[in-house]
């Protein structure tokens, strides 16, 4: 299915007082984020040092993943490579069905979402609960996330409330988030203490020492990993730091820039498994070495998923995570996410103002309205576009080029209704003024004006 | 020295008097300014919306009639950064034109100083809401943007406080977008609107007067907005306060 | 093998042109915080936790008036290395959780517990209510210096915490005790 940003995005709008809500809701987050990085004066260079860091790792990534590799065997974990979703997914199921596990706790991971784990693994006989609460509450729903830190950032108390009055057996009617929080905590203490086996994502690994870090602020990837006899860490390829020392600079943005806390509450770090665990980590690709090899988009890989640009995006603000249908939204998800498939997702780099509040957010300095302008000349080159753009930028560019025309032709409106099909001019025009008045034409344009009032003075 | 100034396409043709104003600051400053014809778009408008190379013949045109000139003054945060950004692809005339390229308040800040400025005597007792269009600020660095952790900086205020009798509304959101966006006005109107109207609200809770933009196309997308609400919010460009002309 | 060895020759075909290593000495000329026990302090209580400042002398009763007698309490103040035989379930109904961090992080309020210290790693998780003891002059600057002064690849695990655990996930709305413990006091404790 083709993803319709922008009618998505008008069904969000329908309701202007949720739209009032998110939008004040994730700016909150980002005005924390701004109170947090001011408080370090060295910001801007982190911010550097970050960049550079990841761009120096992904220019090494495979002597990075063959070092991490050799440091994480020798630490006692089994490694495994995937190629793609699929086969991350039966690499998990594999497993879990040879260790006989049919209950799986699963903390926060984009990248078992991006590769579709829960249906791969509910199809066929596991019981997979997500203990993030926000990825809970959304995995009740049957819902995707709509944002990566906050993955129910789309719902009220009053929605969530109804879904823990089905699910977790709460009084209806009570909604107050400590009660909800409460509650979930039980039901989840529960899945928790009977799991078979646990699964994390993974923020960080380090080529040099073979470990993986998280970073929660619930405690349910800890939880996970603590009590069941196997810890799978599912994690992307561009994951890798070179050592501790760059982590580090990693630590001190990412949760600052998602939440403006200094810290994430719990910053977990896995080198070997315990006695009597198995330790696994699974490596996945799923197109990002061939992102990597695109001169213009290779630096989205720099991305630590702090959830910033969409806090930032006025343009995701307004939509909801949801209107993206990508798994990561917003300013990232839209220069991700083309990459995998560029006809369903041809409207993504088109839903931005290319304010570019996003590139000067980014801890780690994607140039993401750079990146949005580029892949916009990709969608229309390989013909994803609507017709009606198409004509009117054909036309309209040569027009442009050509002021003679403009400037003969007097209003623009009249220049416009020669050249353009009256269907394109109507429906260009009601688009516009749907919610604005047309603007009035100068009686006199400056061209005209200038020939009259200064043309043969000089 | 020779200095030319570039009015875009929708200032010509919707904007004229932002323009005129424009010039006319710039003639009682004492600079040498031309308006050359043959250039009436620097193909921003289609590149942006995904058509370079439809916009790059209007792109190249703008190369060729600005090319004679040491300093190109564009009356558009957005445009200028296009330039500034893309005829590179023309050749040498083209990096030349790039490094030559400003933009209008920064001319006014940088080149002509808020000493002269303030020698224009521009009066206006209200007070304005400031926007200043995200190419302008987070592109050619107008102003320090609300993101990055620098000193902060203004130089579109800087040159507005030569403007006696001017204040400036506190604003909530002091450089959130207004949602035009050049194609994405009529890709998604109804984020666009939002954002727009969101403004408005902002600038309305600051007691706003008037509102003031180096941007023109900005203005013209909130403009239209608040005149579908009924709301009475004069827009002008930093050039029709500085002349003292009287806002439609 | 295969999976690998594709993938790997993918990346190399893939990636860009190498870029260097970035020189990290930067880090050095931070800030430094004046007061590190001060700044320790206003961070932990940022993240939720309490601070007191006591003497070694006065952990003991600290704990003591943390605990109801009839509550489950385990501390790890008087136990030395990692111990296999104890289980997730040991810990299930833990009301008081007490045991000593090796560094703290003046910048973050967070400390350093490598799983030595947690006698089992679900323990520090299970508990209702965690007390964290910790030397001041354990206290480094940043999480540069942090990472500086452990070795993260010691143990088989290692957790800085700062503050109990919370949850923003329901209308961003900050609730303190998500699946972890509700309350982290954190012992200062002088020498």
């Amino acid at each position: 299915m083709i993803v319709d940003h922008a009618s998505a995005a008008e069904k969000f709008n329908a309701n202007p007082e949720r739209v009032t809500w998110h939008d004040a809701t994730l700016w909150y987050a980002r005005e924390k984020r701004d109170r947090a990085a001011a408080e370090v004066p060295e910001w801007e260079t982190l911010r550097e040092l970050a960049s550079a860091i990841k761009e120096h790792t992904l220019s090494h990534l495979d002597e990075y993943l063959v070092m991490f590799e050799r440091a994480a065997i020798a630490n006692g974990a089994i490694v495994h490579w995937a190629r793609n979703a699929d086969e991350h997914n039966a690499i998990v199921h594999g497993i879990l069905h040879s260790a006989g596990a049919r209950r799986l706790v699963k903390s926060k991971s984009m990248l078992t979402e991006e590769c579709h784990l829960n249906p791969y693994l509910e199809a066929r006989g596991i019981d997979v609960v997500d203990t993030d609460l926000g990825e809970r509450i959304v995995q009740l729903r049957r819902e995707p996330p709509s944002h990566i830190v906050a993955p129910a950032i789309h719902l009220k108390r009053e929605d969530i409330a109804e879904t823990f009055v089905e699910h977790l057996g709460t009084e209806p009617g009570v909604h107050d988030p400590l009660v909800l929080v409460g509650a979930a905590r039980v039901h989840l203490r529960e899945r928790f203490l009977a799991a078979q086996a646990g699964l994390t994502g993974v923020n960080f690994a380090i080529a040099e020492t073979g470990g993986i870090v998280v970073c929660t602020n619930e405690g349910n990837a800890d939880l996970g990993v603590a009590v069941p006899p196997i810890h799978i860490a599912s994690m992307g390829i561009e994951k890798l730091v070179p050592g501790p020392a760059e982590l580090a600079v990693f630590l001190r943005l990412l949760a600052r820039s998602g939440t403006g806390q200094r810290a994430t509450v719990y910053t977990t770090h896995v080198h070997r498994p315990v006695r009597g665990q198995h330790f696994h980590i699974v490596l996945v690709d799923n197109g990002r070495t061939t992102q990597l090899g695109r001169t213009d988009f290779w630096r989205s890989l720099k991305c630590i998923r702090c959830g910033a640009c969409m806090n930032t995006c006025p343009v995701y603000r307004r939509s909801g995570g949801h209107a993206y249908g990508s798994t990561v939204p917003g300013p990232i998800g839209s220069v991700l996410t083309p990459g995998i498939d560029l006809q369903k997702y041809a409207a993504l780099p088109f839903a931005s103002t290319l304010c570019g509040s996003c590139t000067a957010v980014c801890p780690v300095k994607i140039d993401l309205d750079a990146q949005l302008y580029r892949w916009r000349q990709v969608v229309t080159k390989a013909g994803h576009t609507g017709r009606m753009k198409r004509t009117l930028a054909s036309v309209g560019g040569k027009l442009l080029a050509h002021p003679t025309l403009l400037a003969g032709a007097g209003r623009v409106a009249r220049v416009v209704s020669r050249i353009f099909p009256q269907t394109l001019t109507n429906r260009f025009a009601g688009a516009w003024t749907k919610h604005r008045e047309a603007p009035e034409p100068s009686p006199q344009s400056f061209r005209a004006w200038y020939a009259a009032n200064r043309r043969g003075k000089k | 020295m020779t200095v030319a100034l570039f009015a875009p396409c929708f200032v010509d043709q919707f904007r004229a008097s932002a323009a005129i104003a424009a010039l006319r600051v710039l003639e009682r400053l004492g600079v040498d300014v031309e308006v050359p014809s043959g250039a009436a778009c620097c193909g921003q408008p289609p590149a942006n919306a995904g058509f370079e190379d439809e916009g790059a013949p209007a792109l190249e045109r703008f190369v060729r009639t600005f090319r004679r000139y040491d300093t190109i003054i564009v009356l558009s945060g957005s445009c200028a950064l296009h330039v500034r950004m893309h005829a590179a692809a023309f050749g040498d005339d083209g990096a030349g034109v790039a490094a030559r390229t400003t933009e209008y308040c920064t001319y006014l800040h940088d080149v002509i100083g808020l000493d002269r400025l303030s020698s224009l005597g521009a009066e206006r007792n209200a007070r304005a809401a400031v926007h200043i269009g995200c190419h302008a600020l987070r592109g050619l660095g107008l102003a320090s943007p609300s993101e990055l952790q620098e000193p902060r900086y203004d130089r579109v205020r800087a040159v507005l406080s030569t403007v006696r009798g001017l204040t400036f509304a506190d604003l909530d959101r002091p450089d959130e977008c207004c949602g035009f966006g050049g194609s994405f006005s009529v890709d998604e109107p109804a984020v666009s609107a939002r954002m727009g109207l969101d403004r408005l609200a902002d600038y309305g809770k600051g007691g706003a007067e008037l509102l003031v933009s180096t941007d023109v196309s900005c203005l013209l997308h909130l403009d239209g907005l608040a005149r579908r609400l009924g709301v009475s919010l004069p827009v002008m460009h930093v050039a029709e306060l500085l002349a003292g002309e009287v806002s439609a | 093998m295969r999976a690998r060895d594709e993938m790997l020759t993918a990346v190399r075909a893939a990636k860009p042109a190498a870029l260097p290593r970035p020189d990290l000495a930067a880090v050095s000329r931070f800030a430094r915080a004046e007061n590190l026990v001060a700044v320790f302090a206003e961070s932990a209580r940022l993240a939720g936790a309490s601070v007191l400042l006591t003497t070694r002398g006065g952990v003991d009763a600290f704990v003591d008036s943390a605990s109801k007698p009839n509550e489950r309490r385990v501390s790890m103040l008087d136990v030395d290395g990692v111990h296999h035989d104890a289980t997730a379930d040991d810990f299930a109904n833990t009301d008081l959780f007490v045991c000593e961090g090796v560094i703290g992080v003046a910048e973050t309020g967070a400390v350093w517990l490598p799983l030595s210290r947690l006698r089992h790693r679900a323990a520090l998780f299970l508990a209702t209510n965690v007390i964290i003891v910790l030397e001041q002059s354990r206290i480094v600057n940043n999480v540069h210096d942090a990472y500086a002064a452990i070795d993260v690849a010691e143990e088989e695990c290692g957790v800085f915490v700062a503050g109990p655990s919370k949850t923003a996930d329901i209308e961003q709305m900050l609730v303190i005790g998500a699946h972890g413990p509700k309350a982290l006091t954190v012992l200062l404790v002088e020498g």
